[in-house]
């Protein structure tokens, strides 16, 4: 369909193009602009706030980043969007904050602290436990998401798959909001992590605070990628995943249970999902039921910023997309308000201009 | 033969236990104990059980519970023994009984030790614990709860083996045949039916009734069949979006946004003070509504269907994130809204809750004609085929493009003159009246109903808009319950409610295929060399629709 686009041969001048290029000369135009005056005219920032925004961006980025993996996997294999995807991100935030709060109410009392928890007595302990316990809560719900809504449903016309996961995205949300009720929480970090303490840099005039929590999550989530890497390029697992999302019928052939590579991909996907729930409610504090559904749609356009179906295309489009959003309304001078609607934007950029993503589609034919 | 009932026994069990669980911990057997005491109102059958109503009315509810889970864990072939059916039910039973009971006496045990949960399950009241272990001690309240679950589901599974799968509907169904073919056989009743005119009668009387219940019915309900009919407009407008031209468009609520802007802002006194006529805007809501929609079909209409789905949900929220923010509020009156939007009047006399409802049908009425010819034109047909095949429907000289734009652009419009109808009979507007859920709701109106069939539409909205008022207890739970049934729906009945014939036949036709295909594969597989049953076509039905059950 959007062949045109990706083809080396000259394309025909439609319509559609001249409107693609004249769009795109006046975007970049109003950018180029946009810096000049924000950098060079008249700066209102300085480079600590950058500094600022830029590691803030990244940090957002890195969780836009594991969950956008998650999209990923299964678009690549099923080809669906698993709507429901920032919902079991929720599920896992909610797992990591019932593990803090139940390890916070435990008093371990010692000599010197008699009121002293077993959250901050054990703080390594508990960051394990409260990871472990919300990826098990989004690995186990993924798996039955899978079971139930998606796969009585794989060789149905595509609309009724994306249905289904929408009405399983609503379920999600309405269930956790009825079951925790609609109140915002205060996730309670150990005091190693407290949020807002950090290593101070000097950056120009100003100082620039890497907080403990943005520094951890950044790492842990780069570790986990990477693992996720290995895990798909060097394991049998991860060739069996590449076979089936190549071709579901060849695969079978070579002897790749597909069934069970699919379930495997929602667990997998489901842990990436609940250590990225975790991650948030570490870093940014607050967990509700609808938690999940901005940085679930925000990770999908990382995922087609990068190419959907492109495992490092989702991790770069993940950063990508949480830099620029932390940037982008300072340089477009627009208020912090309208964040939301730069990824969308972007989206939409995205889509028109270059549908293939940034490092490009990983599809076959029968795929678009 | 018993292992298989076991474990199905078990299974069943075990889900309706966790599911039951659930609603538990959201306090669903409460509300439905009220519901139960308002349809039954059997007062008096509580006093013998020395129980107060509600708790006899959730006793009811755990018992059909357990009654459908024991109905549904006997595996029923013509072959099951009742000692085989029983010992499934005795396994759903008492899984199910034993995992509700030991979870009531849990939190029975943790409510006499006084630890409060609402802090971190605000449902679970003390007041709900000691409703569900019916006033008495854990032990004996879970243990109540035990015997009732167990002896429906024993009760339930020896009345599914009584019956047969579908047995009941079966046998309704032959009846009604026959009794339509005797009624049929008589000549005047076939003369009638023939006819067109008594058919054009009929039709006039409903609409004669229809049109005046508004007059009977009160202002309350009549607001209630004013909101029914927004969404019916609604509905047929994503009806060609989705059910027609088969492009799902999560941002439909946009459009609605935009028509509801427009006549409140031209008709409001605050932000702008312009006080036009109602009649002379609503055209110019649905014209901007349509601009809108064209406008974004142009960029976004040659995407894949996923695709389409998150931009258009994305544009949805890019609405109403710019009618909320600071940037439009000199404009649009930001996240306060539009107060006092204008109403029409007619002849003079402003409407009031019967003009609007009026208004309504009218509206409805028309874009139902509107909708009925354009599914049979040209358009419609085009967009049919670009539903089922869009490259055969391209190769068959469709200019697909355009026939998508003109989709997005006619579906906009309803939407505006829906929106417009509704800003000016709540006279207001605010970005909080086009969240997501508003589109969300009009899809589940079209997909409940059927998708492509505007019937289907008009059930969906009285059974998701209509139904939940008359259910007020069931409040809480409706948006729930939405999300539930369209995976529901998805899985067992896509075509919805009320079908159109063609859709039908398409989602019969691929599950046919599928069913085709699972019948090869296991013939292909083919029995085990030892000894092992012919494979009959009763096997091969077996087979499959245990695998279908196990998914």
């Amino acid at each position: 369909m959007d062949k045109a686009v990706s083809q080396p041969v000259r394309t025909p001048l439609t319509t559609y193009r001249v409107i693609q290029i004249s769009l795109g000369v006046i975007f970049s135009v109003y950018l180029v602009w946009r810096l000049y005056q924000v950098f060079i005219a008249n700066p209102v920032y300085g480079p600590d706030t950058w500094m600022r925004f830029s590691f803030a961006g990244l940090i957002l980025g890195s969780v836009y980043a594991l969950i956008a993996i998650g999209y990923t996997l299964v678009y690549g294999i099923l080809f669906m969007i698993n709507f429901a995807h920032g919902d079991i991100m929720m599920l896992g935030a909610f797992g990591g904050y019932f593990v803090f709060e139940a390890f916070g109410a435990i008093k371990v009392g010692s000599a010197a602290d008699p009121q002293l928890s077993l959250l901050n007595a054990h703080p390594v302990f508990s960051i394990i436990v409260a990871f472990l316990v919300g990826m098990i809560i989004s690995a186990v719900s993924g798996y039955f998401l899978e079971r139930i809504a998606y796969r009585p449903l794989r060789r149905a016309p595509r609309l009724v798959p994306l249905i289904s996961a929408i009405g399983a995205s609503i379920f999600l949300e309405n269930a956790a909001q009825l079951l925790f009720g609609a109140q915002r929480r205060d996730f309670a970090n150990p005091e190693i992590l407290a949020r807002g303490n950090g290593w101070p840099i000097q950056v120009g005039q100003g100082t620039v605070i890497l907080t403990y929590t943005g520094v951890f999550t950044l790492v842990l989530s780069i570790i986990i990628m990477i693992i996720l890497y290995m895990l798909v390029q060097r394991t049998k697992l991860g060739r069996a995943m590449r076979a089936v999302a190549e071709n579901k019928q060849v695969a079978a052939l070579m002897g790749v249970d597909v069934d069970r590579v699919i379930s495997l991909t929602f667990i997998i996907s489901g842990v990436l999902a609940g250590a990225a729930g975790v991650m948030w409610g570490i870093h940014l504090g607050l967990v509700y039921y609808f938690v999940g559904f901005i940085p679930g749609i925000k990770a999908f356009t990382a995922a087609v910023l990068g190419g959907i179906g492109n495992i490092p295309g989702a991790m770069v489009g993940g950063m990508f997309l949480g830099i620029v959003e932390a940037l982008g309304p300072a340089i477009l001078g627009i208020s912090f308000q309208l964040k939301d609607v730069i990824a969308f934007v972007i989206l939409v950029l995205i889509l028109i201009f270059r549908p293939t993503g940034i490092l490009g589609e990983v599809l076959s034919e029968d795929k678009v | 033969m018993i292992n298989e009932h076991l474990r199905n026994g078990l299974r069943a069990g075990a889900i309706f236990a966790i599911a039951t669980i659930f609603l538990i911990l959201i306090a669903f057997n409460v509300t439905a104990a009220q519901l139960l005491g308002k349809l039954l109102g059997n007062q008096s059958a509580s006093s013998i059980f020395d129980l107060t109503p509600d708790m006899f009315n959730m006793l009811v509810f755990f018992g059909l519970v357990g009654f459908w889970a024991g109905g549904l864990g006997a595996k029923r072939t013509a072959s099951d023994t009742w000692k085989l059916v029983f010992l499934a039910g005795v396994s759903t039973g008492l899984v199910f009984g034993a995992l509700v009971a030991v979870f009531a006496y849990l939190v029975g045990m943790l409510n006499v030790a006084g630890i409060q949960m609402t802090a971190y399950l605000p449902l679970m009241l003390p007041a709900s614990i000691n409703q569900l272990l019916m006033g008495k001690s854990p032990a004996a309240g879970s243990l109540i709860l035990l015997v009732v679950i167990f002896a429906t589901g024993v009760l339930g599974a020896l009345t599914a083996r009584g019956f047969g799968r579908g047995a009941w509907r079966q046998s309704f169904s032959t009846w009604w045949g026959q009794r339509k073919g005797t009624l049929s056989q008589i000549p005047t009743v076939q003369r009638v039916q023939g006819n067109a005119l008594t058919r054009y009668f009929f039709y006039g009387i409903l609409l004669l009734l229809v049109f005046l219940l508004p007059l009977w019915i009160g202002q309350y309900w009549n607001y209630t069949l004013g909101t029914v009919g927004i969404y019916v407009l609604l509905g047929l407008g994503l009806n060609i979006v989705v059910g027609l031209a088969g492009l799902l468009d999560l941002g439909y609520v946009a459009f609605f946004a935009i028509g509801a802007y427009t006549v409140a802002l031209l008709t409001a006194p605050t932000p702008h003070n312009l006080l036009w006529n109602f009649w002379i805007v609503l055209p110019i809501g649905i014209v901007l509504a349509a601009t809108a929609g064209v406008l974004l079909g142009i960029p976004v209409l040659r995407m894949r269907g996923d695709y389409l789905a998150i931009v258009t949900l994305g544009f949805g929220e890019i609405i109403r994130i710019l009618s909320k923010s600071d940037l439009l509020t000199n404009f649009s009156g930001g996240p306060k809204g539009v107060p006092n939007v204008g109403g029409p009047s007619l002849f003079g006399i402003s409407f009031n809750d019967i003009g609007f409802v009026y208004l309504i049908m009218v509206a409805v009425l028309l874009i139902i004609f509107v909708t009925n010819r354009l599914q049979d034109s040209r358009v419609g047909r085009a967009w049919v085929a670009m539903r089922e095949d869009e490259t055969v429907a391209q190769a068959m000289g469709i200019n697909t493009l355009r026939h998508k734009l003109l989709a997005f652009g006619i579906g906009a419009a309803f939407a505006g003159l829906g929106g417009a109808i509704f800003a000016s009979r709540n006279q207001f507007t605010g970005p909080e009246d086009f969240n997501l859920m508003v589109s969300i709701n009009v899809l589940c109106v079209v997909i409940v109903g059927g998708m492509g069939s505007i019937p289907g539409v008009i059930a969906g909205a009285f059974a998701l808009k209509g139904l939940p008022e008359v259910l007020r207890e069931l409040e809480n739970y409706r948006v729930m319950f939405f999300g539930a049934l369209l995976v529901v729906m998805m899985v067992l009945r896509p075509e919805g409610l009320i079908p159109s014939k063609r859709r039908r036949l398409e989602m019969r036709e691929i599950a046919e295929e599928e069913g085709a295909e699972e019948v090869v594969k296991q013939a292909r597989v083919g029995p085990p060399a030892t000894a092992s049953p012919p494979l009959n076509p009763g096997n091969i039905a077996n087979i499959s629709t245990s695998d279908e059950g196990g998914s």
